[in-house]
């Protein structure tokens, strides 16, 4: 079983293609990852003079049966997994009661990552992914190599890249790809930084509804983790502030304020150890550019973008946060999967506008720049149209308020709460006007919406593949459209509501050159088909 | 500031009324359809009605809610329908008209389309009808063209694949 590790993945191609097994080191790890799980419990049972009972000692047992049997469990597929790089798949075998063999065609290969944990580091290995253009929702799980020595992993990733554009090109042939792939070894490459780490960002990734989420686990964590240690967090917590004299109410407010600065604080440790040595850099290679990301403290993650796949650009910038400047920018490109918690089309840690909207423009990289061009407010009507809506919203929320009322359900005064749904539903509709915008900027179309997070979103006009023209009751009757254009990338469908109908049509002829010409007339023209002319009629009643 | 401004009325465009209308019979289907969703509702109110007549407060609402909602559903919003649903392919593209509340125009060029199908739910079975669906690799950019005479959705969907595989392109 004593394979030599440090072979290099581009000879054993050459040799035909033979199985390999992942890098040997990750058993060192594994035995040194048990060890370690198991000592805080025998710290606390024999080394320290603790007096623990049963109900404190489980956690660390538990810690440390998740720990061993990880590391049995990451041995075991060591020794059942096996991969190979053949002229034209990659291939990988695993298991052995659930024995799975899985291929990708190599010229489908979109992405070639590289990621590692903490452990991984520490034994110097590398997670690599191929991923074969998944697409958005519903996506197979990519390829996973866990793990390979550092040197296979870039080699087996610089291979791999190589000849999958190669094999994209017409003229494909072995002798010129592994050629390509000795000079892609040998030359640096070549590479445009647009973002590095910014330690004065973690303030911007404070502020996140997760703080709430981070602050419960950390809190969690930290209270098994002293109780098993015998001191008594709950006790200390409730000596700190006669809590009963305070009552409900207050005690709920401290807690949640409590909860929240905690979450934050978390929230900011975690961007450090998420973003610690971030870089956003184009990387030009070979077959064209990449835009990559890498970043990490403990666990490192790289993600590269090819440049041909990406069709435009989101920022978005939460509205709770508008005074600080907050924004977010992502990538609208086919292959990533916009939903993965791992946000692989963030370009960017939550950052300051200043920053978020130059590099914005630097990547896509078009003249006139989407990101600085003007763009169209739209008519009157559409405010009127989220104000009916908000009046609305609070009249079905009054409606149903006043019937539990009449059931006898609640009190009341329950009802003064509409005196605080209704103005603030009017000034989010104000606020959700004032999002709105769209205009054309060369080969990019560029629309701007949103209420909760206001996104302005450029894509590239070429890569709309249908298109939509929207008009509810409410809309007819205020001369309103809405717009959308499906694309195949990112959310796969972006909007432009409420611009007027005859504006609309224009932009919607502009959206997608070409798709709608033959579809169109001159208003008041008589149609070439005389079916539809009844329809026509019968199908707007009562049209303004 | 917030005027739109409008561009000059010689040059005013409209989208055109697509070509063809659906079959009659889809009237029936959205009955049928408005029948088994609406009614099923419709029921279920009637059912917590009867045995719980202790519900009454809000589960007599609910009913008359439910029944209301299923008027329409049966008796206007399948004649609305048939009069806006049309649609019309060409050679390079296809496009439909649909919906009845919120009207909605849909237009694909066939050199982006993926899959372009004929199919059959239970209901359209029964009439003899078929939607038309053609997928592109936008995940919501497909155009279903419902309430077709089966034979018409064949004929067309055969059509249209093969002036498809002759279009160039990749699709996304």
């Amino acid at each position: 079983m004593n394979r030599p590790q440090s072979g290099d993945a581009l000879a054993e191609v050459a040799a035909g293609g033979n199985w390999q097994q992942l890098s040997a080191r990750m058993i060192y790890v594994d035995l040194a990852q048990s060890l370690l799980s198991l000592a805080p419990a025998v710290l606390a049972l024999w080394i320290l003079p603790l007096e623990v009972g049963p109900s404190q000692i489980w956690p660390l047992w538990g810690l440390a049966a998740w720990g061993v049997l990880g590391a049995g469990h990451d041995a075991w597929r060591w020794v059942f997994t096996r991969y190979r790089i053949t002229g034209s798949h990659v291939e990988i075998k695993t298991g052995l009661i659930f024995r799975q063999h899985r291929s990708i065609q190599r010229e489908r290969i979109r992405s070639v990552d590289i990621e590692a944990k903490l452990r991984h580091r520490i034994g110097r290995l590398r997670v690599v992914q191929i991923g074969a253009g998944q697409q958005t929702s519903a996506s197979e799980a990519a390829l996973r190599l866990d793990a390979l020595s550092v040197q296979d992993a870039l080699a087996l990733q610089q291979h791999l890249r190589t000849i999958a554009a190669v094999s994209r090109t017409p003229v494909a042939a072995d002798a010129r790809s592994s050629a390509a792939i000795q000079r892609a070894e040998k030359a640096p490459e070549p590479r445009e930084v647009f973002a590095t780490f910014r330690p004065g960002w973690f303030i911007y990734n404070m502020f996140n509804i997760w703080a709430f989420l981070v602050a419960g686990g950390l809190g969690w964590g930290l209270y098994w983790l002293l109780s098993s240690f015998g001191v008594d967090a709950n006790g200390f917590i409730l000596s700190l502030l006669d809590w009963e004299s305070l009552g409900v109410l207050p005690t709920i407010l401290i807690a949640v304020l409590a909860l929240g600065v905690f979450g934050a604080l978390g929230m900011g440790v975690l961007y450090f150890t998420e973003f610690w040595n971030f870089e956003l850099a184009r990387v030009h290679e070979k077959e064209g550019t990449m835009l990559r990301t890498r970043r990490g403290l403990f666990t490192t993650v790289e993600v590269n973008r090819d440049e041909r796949r990406i069709r435009g650009l989101t920022v978005s910038e939460p509205v709770l946060w508008r005074w600080l400047g907050i924004c977010d920018s992502n990538v609208v490109t086919t292959g990533l999967d916009v939903y993965s918690m791992k946000d692989p089309t963030a370009i960017l840690p939550r950052g300051p506008r200043s920053t978020h909207w130059p590099n914005a423009s630097k990547v896509l990289g078009h003249t006139p720049d989407p990101f600085t061009s003007e763009l169209r407010p739209h008519p009157q009507s559409a405010l009127r149209r989220r104000l009916a809506w908000a009046t609305g919203f609070s009249a079905v929320v009054g409606l149903v308020l006043w019937w539990l009322v009449q059931a006898q359900v609640i009190a009341p005064a329950t009802l003064w709460v509409l005196a605080g749904v209704w103005p603030v539903s009017l000034v989010a509709a104000v606020v959700a006007y004032r999002a709105l915008g769209h205009g054309l900027c060369g080969d990019y179309l560029v629309t701007r919406s949103g209420l909760l997070a206001r996104a302005t979103t450029a894509l590239q006009r070429s890569s709309v593949s249908t298109i939509v023209v929207r008009e509810s009751l409410l809309q007819r009757r205020l001369g309103l459209r809405t717009v959308s254009v499906k694309t195949a990338a990112g959310y796969g469908s972006y909007d432009t509501p409420d611009i007027t109908a005859q504006h609309a049509l224009d932009f919607a002829r502009q959206c997608a050159p070409g798709i709608l010409e033959p579809f169109v007339a001159r208003a008041g023209e008589p149609a070439t088909d005389p079916h539809s002319t009844p329809a026509r009629r019968g199908s707007a009643p009562g049209s303004v | 500031m917030n005027q739109p401004n409008h561009p000059p009325p010689a040059e005013r465009w409209e989208l055109r009324t697509p070509r063809h209308p659906v079959n009659r019979r889809a009237v029936y289907w959205w009955m049928l359809q408005a029948l088994v969703f609406n009614g099923g509702i419709a029921a279920a109110a009637l059912t917590v009605r009867l045995i719980w007549p202790s519900t009454a407060g809000w589960s007599t609402p609910a009913l008359v809610l439910a029944l209301l909602v299923l008027l329409v559903a049966l008796f206007v919003e399948p004649f609305w329908r048939y009069r806006v649903h049309r649609w019309e392919t060409s050679e390079h593209a296809v496009y439909a008209r649909s919906g009845w509340l919120v009207r909605e125009w849909r237009a694909a060029p066939l050199s982006r389309a993926q899959t372009i199908d004929a199919i059959q739910g239970p209901l359209e079975q029964l009439l003899g009808l078929a939607t038309l669906r053609v997928t592109t690799a936008s995940s919501g950019g497909a155009i279903n063209i419902v309430g077709l005479d089966h034979a018409t959705a064949q004929r067309t969907a055969t059509e249209l694949t093969r002036i498809a595989e002759l279009t160039e392109g990749d699709a996304t």
